[in-house]
């Protein structure tokens, strides 16, 4: 293998990498929306999973330990969104807003203590046996850890729930008319309720997966507007699971290549380069808006709106 | 929670509240703290009023400091106040609201969703003012920190409260206040908005130009983020950099929301606001509790408002239920 393409291999693996804590948000809140609840509050359930889950493997020297923290807390920080705006009927967009400076004050202040501990324990990779030998291919996507391996087997189950099971039917039932959906007898709060904590979960993960393995340390606001970036993916996805690594792996490649030219001591000032991946997400986010107008795909139907039984 | 940490937290909160409104100096620091709030919060008012989510209150701020400050840094210091500092003004809102109009045009011809604009904008915003402060802008004597030059005294808006921080913009906060108020109420412009924002069919139908409208209650909004900008820059520091409390445009969203997006609502609940803020900082020194804590009470306000709501708009049907 000649040294160029030994660069491309390692730069494209570091994307897939980085492009993992972007894709479990992304897929947490496409499914989140498509049950008609719009989570502003990503980029502060990500940060309470990076530092809780960050904690919990330094303290139990575990990242695998320390990702399900990270998830859970995640969740439960969601919770919060969910009581709001489906049993309170609050505004989204402010209660999400609100989530998000919650998680950037809370984890400014319970991670005080942990500022620049480095967690120290090296995630293994493993190699998918048969796959992993395709060249470029097996190298880049099948010699990674469970994480990776996780997402990419998360990604597929949540496609084929979306479309191919009746629980994805009520799921999107619920996001585009409450009231059919609910004369069905369908349980709309209820899906709401758990969906909105499964994209915490998944917000968390992405959080945690930072400060575990791809950048193992932490620093206040180490998300640094990831959880915003996974926001606009969900559009660029236009909703489908199966479509949420193509963004996500895009971003994450920029990333690799921004964090690459820095270490390579090029001359374009950091500051520059640290810009790329936000004017690149609003490039996309016109990009894509602009094509699914003309194909007519929408937001699910009653994103945002919150249902009341009682109302006529 | 702040007892985690092993401090009281009665006095902490004591000490907070001391922070903000104790003695005349931290209570002008409360003052201090207000003044970028009610003007930026004044503007989302307008636009969260026809139902604009403008998150980017953040970044329009910035670009107002940098717009600002371009002239504060290049113009001589021999030139009359009278004309540098109107000339600051005006670059402000200027950029401020060139930084406001891009989400607007994209959601206004591509439907673009405004949130997710605004917020991506901030984040330009904030890589472009350290693109600045760590290179073209940098004052060679700051030892590499992320600095300017001062401001000369003719670029410096003059302070109105002796041995305080508490400078002129005080005065157009509460002048922008009444001035909004008296828009949103008396006028044809902001008649129209709310209507945009009750029903945006029913305006279209009634021949009320959207794009006309956001377009300029986008350029309102922006342009009074971007005078908050230089008056913090302009007024309280003197000179531009890193740390100009960029939050300031996160912290409004708050006050606008729950101030029930009235203007002279705003005014007190900025100062409650920034009262938090300045006793956040005091307590942070004296106590070394983070500065985070703000951030907690200032959401929970918010969820707790957030919440009561329900009981305000479906007080009707409570009563029938029970």
């Amino acid at each position: 293998m000649t040294s160029q393409s030994s660069i491309f291999v390692t730069l494209s693996s570091t994307a897939v990498r980085s492009g993992t804590i972007l894709l479990l948000p992304t897929l947490g809140e496409i499914f989140a929306e498509r049950a008609g609840i719009l989570n502003l509050g990503i980029e502060g359930m990500m940060i309470i999973g990076a530092l809780f889950g960050f904690i919990a493997g330094f303290v139990t020297k575990n990242p695998y330990i320390g990702f399900v923290v990270g998830m859970i807390a995640g969740g439960l920080s969601a919770l919060i969104h969910a009581f709001v705006s489906i049993t309170l009927r609050g505004n989204q967009i402010v209660s999400g807003l609100a989530l998000t400076i919650f998680g950037l004050g809370i984890t400014n202040f319970f991670g005080q203590p942990w500022i620049n501990r480095k967690f120290t324990i090296p995630v293994k990779d493993y190699a998918i046996p048969g796959l992993s030998k395709i060249p470029y291919v097996g190298q880049i996507f099948f010699h990674q850890d469970l994480f990776v391996y996780f997402s990419y087997v998360l990604m597929i189950a949540m496609w084929f729930m979306l479309f191919k099971t009746k629980l994805g039917v009520h799921l999107r039932a619920v996001g585009e008319n409450a009231r059919a959906s609910d004369a069905m007898g369908v349980n709309v709060n209820r899906n709401r309720y758990f969906w909105t904590f499964f994209g915490g979960l998944l917000a968390g993960g992405g959080g945690a997966y930072l400060t575990l393995v791809y950048a193992p340390f932490w620093l206040d606001g180490i998300t640094a507007g990831r959880g915003w970036i996974a926001l606009a993916l969900v559009i660029f996805a236009m909703w489908n699971p199966l479509y949420a690594f193509i963004g996500a792996y895009l971003f994450g490649g920029i990333d690799a290549l921004q964090f690459q030219l820095q270490a390579s001591g090029t001359t374009i000032p950091s500051s520059l380069l640290n810009m790329q991946p936000y004017l690149l997400t609003l490039i996309v986010v016109v990009a894509a808006t602009i094509v699914l107008r003309k194909r007519h795909i929408g937001t699910p139907r009653e994103l945002g709106e919150p249902y009341d039984r009682e109302e006529r | 929670m702040i007892s985690f940490k092993g401090i009281n937290p009665l006095a902490a909160y004591k000490a907070l509240l001391i922070g903000a409104f104790g003695s005349t100096y931290t209570f002008s620091e409360t003052i201090v703290a207000a003044t970028p709030l009610i003007l930026i919060a004044t503007g989302l008012v307008l636009v969260f009023n026809m139902k604009f989510w403008n998150i980017g209150a953040y970044g329009q701020y910035i670009m107002g400091a940098i717009f600002s400050s371009y002239f504060a840094l290049n113009v001589s210091p021999s030139v009359s106040p009278w004309i540098l500092l109107p000339v600051m003004c005006v670059a402000s809102i200027i950029g401020g609201a060139i930084w406001a109009l891009i989400p607007a045009f994209m959601k206004l011809v591509w439907e673009v969703n405004e949130v997710i604009s605004t917020l991506l904008l901030n984040y330009i915003a904030l890589y472009i003012l350290k693109y600045l402060m760590y290179g073209p802008w940098r004052n060679p004597t700051s030892h590499g920190f992320p600095l300017s030059k001062m401001f000369a005294a003719n670029a410096q808006l003059p302070r109105i409260w002796p041995h305080t921080r508490v400078h002129l913009g005080i005065v157009f906060a509460i002048i922008i206040v009444f001035l909004m108020y008296f828009i949103i109420k008396k006028t044809r412009f902001g008649y129209e908005t709310r209507v945009i924002g009750e029903n945006s069919t029913a305006a279209r139908y009634a021949g009320i130009s959207i794009f006309r409208n956001t377009m300029l209650a986008m350029a309102i909004s922006g342009g009074i983020a971007g005078l908050a900008g230089m008056a913090q820059v302009s007024g309280v520091i003197h000179l531009l950099q890193l740390e100009i409390n960029p939050n300031y445009g996160y912290t409004a969203i708050i006050v606008a929301w729950l101030a029930s997006l009235n203007p002279i609502a705003v005014l007190l609940v900025s100062i409650l606001l920034g009262g938090i803020e300045a006793g956040g900082s005091q307590i942070q020194m004296m106590m070394h509790v983070p500065y985070g804590i703000v951030g907690v009470i200032e959401s929970s306000i918010l969820f707790a408002l957030l919440g009561g709501e329900i009981f305000k708009t479906f007080r009707v049907k409570f009563r029938r239920r029970g």
